[in-house]
């Protein structure tokens, strides 16, 4: 009983996190968008957060690094658990233009499982917005409600 | 008595409830003046349901028995508020909890929780003198502490009372986490804060300190329903007006400082109580 | 049976204190030590029995006193020429000019009365002192013998430290029970001395200096104390305390009387330090902890306020009383606000102690029945509390050899159960139910007509409540850890434990502590009644305290907190958000920081030093407390 309220719950408030891992900006100001009254997420319960602690889902834009791969793995793992990644953007995706650089890992699945790929180069907002719902939608499956 | 008790244990019951309500309500409110569509009045409800089934994280155990003696003393603030009894008692109960929200983010070696309980504690030295003051002159024109004796009385307290329901306006700001005086932590995240005294508190922690704050909110509201007790109309017009006007003041006031804050809330609070209390003498 | 109470609790402490001086093998002076806690706390309980008592002494030991008197004052002239304070030299002349005059000159010998009498002020004092006091003596056996082996002393100075700590049982026991106000100037004299010397006991260049600022401040005190007694002697003809107390309220010889009455209760100011005074006070923190515990917060210094509060039916309803009030509640807040300024462990207490004596005085002043309840539970909780925290800070220096509260910081890794002991000690002195709460919850109710003393003390516990906070909280910042065994000899375990169970129960048995102690008193002074007990709740026309109920459900809380706490496992446990890049050093929480080396996280507590300085705050303190102390003055001339 209490399961299933806690479940609603889940779907209900996914709290993002959003980590900017080298991006150009051109990814973060969409997901900034997102906030705006145009697009206005909250309506969905999703509340932009700072703190992996508090984050359900993390957001992450730009390409991986070896420097910063460190500090996406460390944030990944402050988040408690269930939760979700979605990279976003060509460059969180794969690399982008700047797979072949020397210091670049490549997309965000190298580091850490990534659950949904929203591309674009930048992401669109509603792209981004349909990102979380899809990662709702893998929540479900993980949680065993889908069908 | 035991009708009364009765009535109290309900009416703790059912005090997050309504708590969450507000909160909700409360967000909807400010979507609105943001021209925004906001989230569902349930939001809030959703948010701890779905705080309550995280794996539970914390960085050490003084932190997880601080949040529920938080909780426990907020809990028993507001039963104690049903039960009608004394509002200095109220008011200490109220600081067991504060005191313990302190203590839980001074018990983390983050320093964003440290800064954040140090400025939690300022909030206090701002809040607590005026919140006594406010009882006291409370008490001064019912002749007694006991919230009994404020149903007693034929005319609404605020009447007598109108400056110090502008100070209570002020320790309320500060209780509901409210701009300008959300130095400590607030429902956003603030660029150099994260979020204060809960940044190091989640899942489970963080639901059990939102409930508490919930508490704390419906016995802040009921403290300035006291000033129309003599109609369940009054209270609730009163209660209603009191909070869209504190939410009028979040979303047109930026974010002050500690020292503002002191300096202003406690000038102020003062000089309203001292014009408030001669004006009482005088007549 | 009486006269061998009296004897056990006042001459016995003397003997024994002449006795430690000689002997030197620590077993013995442990034995001796521990016999006299006992025989001191079963003489006082048996006391208690007792009851309310008068007794008279043959003229010759009055003779005694008067010759001892002398003795000790030409001993502190020495110590003042000695230590080159010209004001303590002339202040003790004058004394003794005085105290000549008024023993040769105008006392009435062929008046004889009781010397000796024990009220329920009294007795409740005497508890005050036999029982919190004993345990710190026996905390002092295991503290000094650590002490002295970091200072490397050649010869052992412990037979001279214990001569002093022993005899100042006796004084103060002394002082309690004298009915003789000529007998109660001689005891406070001799507190005045122990104190003194035990600052001075480490010989160091600031203990020397901080010595003789106690002992010109205290010799002021008594040099008002004397003109008082003569004052006293040439209105009201009479120096027992029995004869002023039926004489009523400002007594035969009128408003004449109030000058005598501010000047003792002036004494009372100095031994008690409130501003301007204070600063002897936090200078005495340079002596050994077990001397701070005792002398400096649960005993000596509540003399003062034993003699504010002794007086207070005297000065009832008069302009006196009211401005006692108004200077206690300012002392309240000033000195509240120094501690908040303050991250020296020892001198927040130090300091906090000063400021809960100043509520002690302020509520002697408003003189309700329900305020001097108030003033009686501060004296009894103030007293365990506070002697089991200076002890705390003891152990913890000797341990971590600072008293700074910043080196505090995850004192629960180091030494997990003192503390836990340390934070209950904090707990029970700012947060209901505990009785320093439930005395704070009566001396505002009490104050209520009185909206500048209210507004003071809002202010004061609000400022209480900040320093108290972040100083519990620095003590539990720990990271998570198996916990490490922590050793301590019993002799300083034990204290600890029985003092944080003291502090506990005494709150839970509030209302007996009350119809025990407190009530009697008030009966006694103003033949009525502050509270009746409903429900496990004091109730009274203003407003009720629910104790019961309070404990229970906070009780049920914590439990439940505890549980939970209790469930978290190690797998659980996440270092703190630090922006993606923690790390450890040596267990402790970092960051990774520039060139990939790891930096520890430090943080501080803000001690607003710009607005709670001790350098600004306290010229501004000292300033009003003068002036509402020459008005004071003014009025009663």
């Amino acid at each position: 009983m209490l399961e299933k309220f806690i479940n609603a719950g889940r779907l209900k408030s996914p709290w993002i996190m959003h980590f900017d891992c080298g991006s150009c900006n051109g990814c973060d100001i969409e997901v900034l968008a997102c906030l705006t009254p145009l697009y206005d997420i909250e309506r969905f319960g999703i509340i932009n957060v700072g703190n992996p602690k508090h984050a359900d889902v993390l957001l992450v834009t730009g390409t991986v690094n070896h420097r910063n791969k460190h500090v996406l793995k460390n944030l990944y793992d402050q988040m408690p658990d269930p939760k979700a990644v979605i990279a976003i953007g060509a460059c969180g995706l794969s690399g982008g233009v700047f797979r072949e650089a020397y210091n670049v890992v490549g997309g965000v699945d190298k580091v850490i499982p990534v659950d949904v790929y929203v591309p674009g180069c930048p992401s669109r907002p509603e792209a981004i917005i349909d990102g979380v719902v899809e990662a709702l939608e893998r929540v479900k499956v993980k949680l065993g409600l889908a069908g | 008595m035991i009708g009364k008790l009765v009535f109290a244990l309900v009416a703790t019951a059912l005090a997050p409830v309504l708590g969450g309500l507000i909160s909700g309500v409360d967000r909807r409110i400010t979507a609105w003046l943001q021209s925004r569509y906001g989230p569902p009045v349930l939001q809030p409800f959703y948010d701890v349901l779905k705080l309550l089934g995280k794996r539970p994280m914390a960085t050490n155990i003084w932190q997880v028995l601080c949040a529920y003696v938080y909780l426990s003393a907020a809990a028993v603030s507001v039963f104690l508020f049903f039960l009608q009894t004394d509002l200095l008692l109220i008011f200490f109960t109220l600081t067991v909890g504060a005191v313990f929200l302190v203590m839980g983010a001074l018990a983390s070696p983050s320093p964003y929780s440290q800064i954040g309980g140090q400025r939690e504690l300022l909030q206090m030295l701002a809040y607590e003198p005026l919140l006594i003051l406010v009882f006291v002159a409370i008490a001064m024109t019912t002749g007694s502490f006991k919230i009994s004796a404020v149903f007693a009385m034929d005319k609404p307290l605020l009447y007598s009372l109108p400056l110090i329901f502008v100070v209570l306006g002020y320790a309320l700001t500060i209780k509901l986490r409210k701009s300008p005086f959300d130095i400590s932590t607030c429902h956003h995240a603030h660029q150099e804060l994260v979020r204060g005294v809960l940044t190091e508190y989640s899942g489970p922690y963080l639901a059990a300190l939102e409930i508490a704050h919930w508490f704390e909110v419906v016995l802040m509201l009921s403290i300035c329903a006291l000033f129309w007790a003599t109609s369940v109309w009054g209270m609730l017009i009163l209660v209603a007006l009191t909070y869209f006007v504190e939410i009028l003041v979040d979303n047109v006031m930026a974010r002050m400082t500690w020292k503002w804050m002191l300096r202003s809330v406690l000038g102020v609070g003062l000089v309203l109580s001292v014009l408030n209390m001669l004006w009482l003498y005088a007549n | 049976m009486l006269d061998t109470l009296v004897f056990m609790v006042v001459v016995v402490p003397f003997l024994v204190a002449g006795l430690l001086y000689v002997v030197r093998p620590d077993g013995v002076r442990k034995l001796i030590v521990s016999a006299m806690a006992l025989v001191l706390i079963g003489s006082a309980l048996a006391l208690l029995a007792q009851g309310p008592f008068l007794m008279a002494v043959p003229a010759a030991v009055n003779e005694l006193v008067v010759l001892l008197d002398f003795l000790l004052l030409f001993l502190i002239l020495v110590y003042s020429y000695k230590w080159k304070s010209r004001l303590a030299v002339w202040l003790t002349l004058f004394q003794i000019a005085a105290l000549a005059w008024l023993d040769f000159g105008l006392a009435d010998h062929g008046k004889a009365g009781p010397a000796i009498m024990a009220d329920h002020l009294s007795l409740i004092m005497l508890l005050v002192i036999n029982i919190v006091g004993s345990f710190i003596a026996i905390y002092a056996l295991g503290y000094m013998k650590v002490h002295e082996e970091e200072l490397a002393l050649a010869k052992s100075r412990q037979p001279r430290f214990f001569f002093f700590f022993i005899l100042f049982f006796g004084a103060m026991n002394g002082l309690v029970l004298s009915n003789n106000l000529d007998w109660m100037y001689f005891f406070w004299e001799i507190t005045t001395f122990c104190c003194v010397m035990l600052i001075a006991h480490d010989h160091t260049e600031i203990a020397l200096k901080n010595a003789t600022r106690a002992l010109w401040m205290n010799v002021l005190g008594g040099a008002t104390f004397v003109s008082g007694l003569i004052l006293i002697q040439k209105v009201a003809g009479t120096m027992f305390l029995t004869d002023l107390f039926a004489m009523g309220p400002m007594g035969a010889g009128g408003g004449a009387l109030l000058i005598p009455l501010f000047l003792l209760v002036f004494t009372g100011f100095t031994k008690s330090a409130q501003p301007p005074f204070e600063s002897w006070l936090c200078g005495a923190m340079v002596a050994p902890t077990p001397v701070s515990a005792l002398l400096h917060s649960s005993t000596m210094v509540k003399a003062g306020v034993y003699m504010v509060l002794r007086l207070a039916p005297l000065y009832a309803g008069t302009f006196l009383s009211s401005f006692i009030a108004v200077f206690g509640a300012f002392c309240f807040v000033a000195t509240a606000a120094l501690a908040v300024g303050q991250s020296n462990g020892k001198k927040v207490l130090a300091y906090s102690t000063i400021s809960n004596l100043a509520l002690i005085i302020c509520c002697a002043g408003l003189n309700t029945p329900a305020s001097i309840t108030a003033a009686i539970l501060l004296i009894i909780f103030h007293a365990v509390s506070k002697g089991l925290l200076f002890m705390c800070v003891g152990t913890i220096e000797q341990k971590i050899h600072s008293r700074d509260i910043e080196d505090m910081r995850g004192l629960y890794g180091v030494m997990p159960k003192t503390a836990v002991i340390a934070i209950i000690g904090v707990v029970t002195m700012m947060l209901p139910p505990f009785g320093m709460l439930l005395a704070k919850w009566m001396a505002v109710e009490s104050a209520m007509g009185q909206f500048l003393v209210i507004a003071l003390m809002a202010a004061g516990s609000a400022l209480t409540v900040l320093f108290w906070a972040r100083w519990a909280g620095a003590l539990l910042s720990a990271p998570f850890d198996a916990e490490r065994p922590e050793k301590l000899p019993f002799s300083v375990r034990m204290p600890h434990v029985v003092l944080a169970s003291l502090a506990v129960l005494l709150s839970v048995g509030a209302p007996f502590v009350y119809y025990g102690l407190a009530e009697p008193v008030v009966a006694m002074y103003y033949h009525a009644q502050a509270f009746t007990m409903q429900y496990g709740s004091f109730v009274s026309s203003t407003g009720m305290f629910v104790v019961y109920p309070l404990f229970i459900l906070l009780g049920l809380g914590l439990i439940f907190a505890l549980r939970a706490a209790g469930r978290v496992t190690p797998s659980e446990i996440a270092a703190p958000y630090m922006c993606g890049a923690q790390t450890t050093v040596d267990g402790k929480a970092a960051f990774t920081g520039p060139m990939r080396t790891p930096v520890v996280s430090v943080s501080g507590n803000y001690y607003l030093d710009a607005l709670f300085g001790e350098k600004k705050l306290s010229h501004l303190a000292n300033s009003v407390a003068i002036v509402l102390l020459i008005i004071m003055l003014g009025g009663v001339l």
